[in-house]
């Protein structure tokens, strides 16, 4: 179905209906809703939705894309469901921990996979470094995506931002192994966070476990 | 009707637009093509007509370029307004003029035309700032993070039903909203101000600007802005109003600790000016940048 959120319209999927708590997937940068093949298994319906700049939803004119943007994206998809689980990978993590905060009484529970978008500019900003050349991300090749979707990689992820972010979510899963950056490392040890297995599959079933109706 | 006049702005002479992220983006010039380029940085909710009365006195030296920001005046409307999108714009314009330029940005534009200067140092001789220095620190009992995100998010989702502005029934009330916002600037300009800045729509009276740029969020804190500064490699005038007002200047404490970060700074304060020093005192503010501009 179509949404609108700001000027643009976003695509939002249903892969799969059910009775119960709905299952709300975000992808990760550069993907799509595509990305997560045959849906998972859970007892409610299942939507996958595009965020702007990628797959089948609308792309914002004048490029300016960032994480909290895409969140309004998110919520205009669980305005729509009105009360949802999320899982998110990569950068559809970072989001469905930010949906989780800002929305805790609609999402009981986020799970938070890796993919492409999880790092964005580290957990400092460095201002030596050099501005992003942006003609260069315009004109590079993407199939499927606005190439300004990258911005969003652009934009520094504090662990304190992160950690405020988590303390008012009710409760977020981690699909914990391998290397990850600061902001993800300090959910790690608070108090309403919980590792699981990183196979898709199983941290679903954890979700649906930390997810009551 | 016709464009009210305010004395001491001169028509512009010309107008510019440029392409940027595939936005159509639209400037007014003042003075000779063939002068030294000087591209000046509106602030939030405000147009390149806010320079319409420093721009006749920098003119004489300069080709004066007044950008219309994303979202703003007469350029068009964005889908997303992140920073550095705006900064992106600047450094646009900046690299689409064939000798480097002086740089001029008040409040948000002049945040975002120092960022322009940091990015393409090559291309800014000097970096004229008006009371653009950012917020002061987060006041103790700022709501949480997730509050605010909240709200953010509550403002996406009125802003996605409701994309227009309130419609006023005349131009003098447009002009007098603009008026309780800024109330050391008088009518008459604000009249100037808001003719420019606004349309007739079907409705009655409505700004041109985009009303979904009323806010953002982000992990942005302000103590972000003073080590930036370390890294300016050009001249840098400093200037701010003496007196209080509903936006600016900084406590000076505050001010004097983040511009202390800026290798080669001079200061000036404009006596009897506000945060519109530009605005409130355009012969003073002219007379500063031009001994600026001009000294070696």
């Amino acid at each position: 179905m179509r949404l609108k959120h700001g000027h643009t319209f976003l695509e939002l999927h249903q892969l799969r209906a059910g009775d119960g708590l709905p299952l709300l997937l975000l992808h990760q940068l550069r993907g799509s809703s595509a990305d997560w093949g045959t849906p998972p298994e859970w007892s409610g319906s299942v939507y996958a939705l595009d965020f702007s700049g990628h797959g089948h939803s609308g792309w914002l004119a004048g490029g300016g894309y960032y994480p909290e943007l895409l969140a309004g994206d998110a919520d205009a998809a669980l305005a729509h469901l009105e009360r949802a689980a999320v899982a998110g990978a990569g950068l559809g993590a970072y989001i469905a921990l930010m949906l989780a905060s800002a929305r805790a009484a609609a999402v009981p529970a986020a799970l938070l996979l890796p993919g492409r978008g999880l790092e964005g500019a580290g957990p400092v900003p460095e201002y030596e470094a050099p501005f992003p050349e942006i003609d260069a991300i315009g004109a590079a090749n993407a199939d499927g995506f606005d190439p300004f979707v990258e911005m969003t990689e652009y934009f520094v992820r504090p662990p304190e931002y992160a950690f405020e972010l988590v303390s008012a979510a009710q409760r977020v899963l981690l699909a914990d192994s391998g290397e990850r950056p600061p902001w993800w490392v300090a959910l790690r040890s608070c108090r309403n966070v919980e590792a699981v297995p990183p196979d898709l599959n199983t941290a679903i079933r954890r979700l649906a476990l930390s997810s009551p109706g | 009707m016709e464009a009210p006049e305010f004395p001491g702005t001169a028509v512009p002479d010309r107008s510019l637009t440029y392409e940027s992220m595939g936005l159509r983006l639209h400037a007014l010039e003042w003075g000779s093509i063939d002068s030294p380029p000087l591209v000046l940085c509106h602030g939030m909710w405000d147009h390149a007509r806010s320079f319409a009365t420093v721009a006749p006195f920098l003119s004489r030296c300069y080709r004066v370029i007044a950008l219309d920001g994303r979202g703003h005046g007469d350029s068009q409307w964005a889908d997303a307004y992140n920073w550095m999108a705006c900064v992106s714009d600047i450094i646009h314009l900046i690299r689409s003029l064939e000798s480097p330029i002086f740089l001029i940005g008040h409040s948000m534009g002049g945040g975002q035309a120092t960022d322009a200067a940091r990015a393409v140092p090559d291309r800014v001789k000097k970096l004229v700032n008006i009371d653009g220095f950012g917020p002061p620190p987060m006041p103790a009992g700022t709501p949480s993070i997730p509050v605010r995100f909240s709200e953010f998010l509550d403002f996406r989702r009125r802003i996605t039903k409701h994309p227009t502005w309130r419609p006023y029934r005349s131009l003098d009330e447009l002009a007098e909203r603009r008026h309780a916002q800024n109330p050391r600037l008088s009518l008459e300009w604000l009249r100037y101000f808001s003719y420019h800045g606004g349309r007739l729509s079907d409705e009655g009276w409505i700004w041109k600007s985009d009303p979904q740029m009323a806010q953002g969020m982000g992990p942005w804190v302000p103590e972000w802005i003073a080590p930036s500064y370390r890294t300016l490699r050009m001249p840098v005038l400093a200037i701010t109003g003496s007196e209080p007002d509903t936006w600016g200047p900084l406590p000076e404490s505050i001010l004097a600790e983040r511009l202390s970060n800026i290798p080669q700074l001079e200061r000036c304060t404009i006596k009897g000016a506000g945060h519109f020093v530009h605005i409130e005192k355009p012969a003073d503010t002219a007379q500063v940048i031009l001994d600026f501009l001009g000294s070696a």
